[in-house]
């Protein structure tokens, strides 16, 4: 047993030397001194700094303290319009996303498939869906078919990737089942793969939409419509008192989105478990 | 081998009646397609599509990618202010957030928070914050304080407090917190206990989603450009301008590079954070 | 004891706090939320340095006592008394006080494995620390003394710059018993200590609380389930049974008759630690 010693009585206890542990130090040192140098290199206009609180106050009063809200049912149609371009995107993008996704998979497709496919998803998710949205408006103009189209193609870079990942973190059992009755690879996919996982699929596919929410309102700032396109006319022209309506009729509307989408997703999930199929544990 | 034939010939009443999913299903489908037609009908407010643009109009988008797959590399002597720019807003966008996010994560947890009505207070309004897209408020931003980089660096510093703050309560409230009760029973206040014992158990998880904020504004700061926040999106917004769609692809190969660079540095990173 | 209520300054070479304190408990009744009653009207009174355990089987509501001591649950119905605080009584900072004067040890430890030993051990002067040196993550000469005497006390100074999670479970215990040390209390409380430790740690972590109590004066209240280390190292046992104490007297010679009345059924194997 230790002695336990009654303090007060015993002398100083010898203190062993704290360590420093270099590597940590010269980590912190460096990010320290990237952050240094890029607060220092970055032209931040201080004296603009300084008026900050004051302009956001002085511009805050001007939006929300008398919204116009005579300008509101015109925002509820272009929010209507932003949102159809990120429904029908949603519902291209993951179309295209599971067609080409589950073939990327490993253990569905070969590999001389998989591997051009996954290039071709990290190429576009690479591209901006704003710049994606700037190609395509040469083919189909200035109108929201533009945003959708752009959206779905923009989407098949992430969302691609999370199909073949979800059809991968699958368990194999079901699939193995089916082909040892002697399934072919597509009923192999249609029995023992695609109960499993499409719970989860739809479950992304709501969330592509949660995303194209946002996504369709900055699209609209290149013109192709919708609530975004509205809103960058209203700042250009400085009427404060719409574009206070319009950010909070983004705000309410995305809200309501992501709470009625989130709702419907833990409702799917739940019912993955219940029938069980769960994979989460 | 004769149960089997006996199975066979049992009447049919012995199977159990399938159960009758069928009209769930069949709302559920009905649901989608209504919501499908109304957001694609234009006399709604929905999308017109129009596949006949496409039928007439392809080779346009086709020349522009084609152009795209030649990049012209003569364009990057001139990208590498407006890409050091970018990457400057990127770095202090995410310092910014890092340090905003520290007591804002605290705040929003349970564990850390026990105080019902602030922590749900603290929740809605980053909850609004999320809901405004980046660009939006780069927009707005701009119209405010004029062109430059501070409207950028703001919008990622909102953008980024969003989902850190987001991510980094969602691990301290899945995470194991009964060393909270030793230190209530120490006699320590809320605040004593989360700065001692409560941050360093949460800074892997704060670090990491810094650096996840990193990789997005890299990705996000080469659009602010396109409404006059600052960086490369400035460059991709001229050549757009000028039609110069081989230059364009080279700006993207170019942040594809960086993004995929920072992405390896902090994939490092993070495996000796834990 | 001349005057318990006035203690002196917790200073570098003040002994433990104030001397003993005693406990006592007057009709303490604790019903949840979920509508468990887990204490029914508990009356008992524990002298200054007197080392108790609690002896019950997992839900006989021993846990819930010696949290209600400290304030960690507060009484339905009742009044908990320990030395000079009405705990029961005490709400927000004059409540944080009183418990910077009661130790405490967990079963599961409740260390922050991410931090330092040292850290976690400076959780125990809190209440004499104020925030904003907290805050700064500097502690005052005098508190880092106390943590490093307490962790010298408890063998485990030379792990004091390592990280709690990279220890044993016998040395987590330790540091916690040092992280309670460091409040230099007047009481010290012991939520099934062992209950997580193999048999000869376990029996080192008692005689160690066997020690604190024999050495400091500090009166000890430990729960156990065990009951040979019950009347190996206590001096008095407290049954609780469904809420209700059911046995009240001498550890040493309680019989196998008397803990069957305890646990409401015949002893078991599981029942002892053994060596």
């Amino acid at each position: 047993m230790t002695a336990l010693a009654v303090p007060g009585v015993a002398t100083a206890p010898i203190v062993p030397p704290r360590p420093r542990r270099r590597a940590v130090r010269v980590a912190s040192w460096a990010v320290a001194a990237v952050v240094l140098v890029a607060f220092w290199g970055l032209d931040l206009e201080w004296d603009k700094l300084v008026d900050l609180p004051s302009d956001l106050v002085h511009y805050g009063t001007l939006m929300f303290s008398d919204p116009d809200w005579s300008m509101l049912p015109e925002a509820l149609l272009q929010t209507w319009r932003s949102v159809s371009m990120a429904w029908l995107g949603a519902l291209l993008g993951v179309v295209l996303s599971t067609l080409l996704g589950i073939p990327a998979a490993e253990g569905v497709g070969p590999l001389w498939l998989r591997l051009p496919l996954r290039w071709v998803f990290a190429v576009i998710r690479a591209v901006p869906e704003v710049v994606i949205a700037i190609i395509i408006l040469t083919v189909t103009g200035l109108t929201p078919f533009t945003g959708a189209l752009a959206l779905a193609i923009g989407g098949i870079g992430t969302h691609a990737k999370w199909t073949y990942e979800t059809v991968e973190a699958a368990p194999t059992g079901a699939g193995e089942a089916v082909r040892a009755s002697g399934g072919s690879l597509l009923e192999t996919v249609r029995w023992g793969l695609w109960p499993v996982v499409s719970p989860e699929l739809a479950s992304l596919a709501l969330y592509r939409f949660e995303i194209n929410v946002r996504t369709s309102a900055i699209l609209g700032l290149i013109g192709v419509g919708g609530i975004g396109d509205m809103l960058t006319s209203y700042t250009q022209y400085r009427e404060w008192a719409t574009v206070g309506v319009l950010i909070i009729v983004v705000i309410v509307v995305t809200m309501t989105i992501d709470a009625v989408s989130g709702a419907v997703r833990r409702r799917i999930m739940e019912g993955a478990k219940v029938r069980g199929v769960d994979r989460s544990t | 081998m004769t149960t089997v034939a006996e199975a066979a010939e049992r009447p049919a009443q012995a199977i159990p009646p399938r159960p009758r999913t069928w009209p769930r299903t069949a709302r559920i489908v009905a649901v989608l397609a209504v919501l499908t037609a109304a957001t694609a009908t234009p006399a709604l407010g929905g999308v017109e599509i129009d596949l006949g643009a496409i039928a007439d109009n392809w080779t346009n988008g086709a020349d522009r990618i084609g152009q795209m797959l030649v990049p012209d590399l003569s364009v990057l002597p001139r990208t590498w202010q407006p890409l050091l720019e970018t990457l400057q807003m990127a770095v202090v966008g995410a310092a910014i957030s890092a340090v905003l996010a520290v007591p804002l994560s605290l705040w929003a947890a349970r564990p850390t928070n026990p105080n019902a009505p602030v922590r749900a207070a603290v929740r809605f309004v980053l909850n609004v914050i999320r809901a405004v897209p980046d660009l939006v408020y780069a927009t707005v931003l701009v119209a405010m304080v004029g062109v430059g980089t501070l409207p950028g660096v703001i919008t990622l510093v909102l953008f980024d407090i969003g989902i850190v703050v987001k991510l980094v309560s969602e691990a301290i409230d899945s995470a194991d917190s009964s060393y909270m009760e030793a230190g209530r029973a120490a006699g320590g206040t809320q605040t004593q206990i989360n700065r001692l014992t409560a941050l360093p158990q949460t800074w892997p998880a704060l670090a990491s989603q810094v650096l996840y904020s990193l990789e997005l504004n890299v990705r996000i700061s080469a659009i602010l450009g396109l409404v006059g926040a600052g960086g490369i999106g400035r460059l991709i917004d001229e050549m757009r301008g000028f039609y110069r769609y081989d230059a364009l692809s080279t700006i993207i190969l170019e942040i594809l590079i960086v993004v995929i660079l920072i992405e390896l540095a902090s994939n490092v990173l993070r495996k000796r954070l834990r | 004891m001349s005057d318990l209520s006035t203690r002196p300054e917790a200073g570098g070479t003040t002994p433990s706090a104030s001397g003993p304190w005693p406990i006592e408990l007057d009709e303490v009744t604790v019903r949840y939320p979920n509508g468990v009653t887990a204490l029914k009207g508990v009356s008992l009174r524990i002298e200054a340095g007197e080392m108790v355990a609690i002896v019950g089987l997992s839900g006989s509501g021993k846990s819930t006592m010696i949290r209600t001591i400290n304030g960690l649950v507060p009484p339905t119905s009742g009044r908990v008394a320990v030395g000079p605080h009405a705990v029961s009584e005490l709400r927000g900072r004059a409540l944080r006080e009183a418990r910077g004067d009661i130790g405490m040890i967990f079963q599961g430890f409740n260390l922050a494995d991410r931090a330092s030993v040292f850290h976690n051990a400076l959780v125990g002067r809190f209440s004499h620390m104020p925030t904003w040196r907290t805050m700064l993550g500097l502690a005052s000469d005098v508190d880092r003394d106390m943590v490093m005497r307490s962790l010298d006390s408890v063998g485990m100074l030379e792990k004091v710059w390592h990280r709690a999670g990279a220890l044993s479970g016998g040395q987590k215990q330790r540091v916690a018993i040092a992280r309670a040390l460091s409040q230099e209390p007047a009481v010290m409380l012991a939520d099934e200590p062992v209950a997580s430790l193999d048999p000869p740690t376990a029996h080192s972590v008692m005689a160690d609380l066997a020690s604190i109590n024999a050495s400091r004066g500090l009166t000890v209240l430990v729960n156990l389930h065990l009951m040979d280390l019950a009347r190996q190292y206590t001096t008095r046992m407290i049954g609780l049974r469904a809420g209700e104490v059911v046995y009240d007297g001498p550890a040493a010679s309680a019989t196998d008759a008397d803990f069957e009345a305890i646990y409401g059924r015949p002893v078991q194997s599981r029942d002892r630690l053994g060596e």
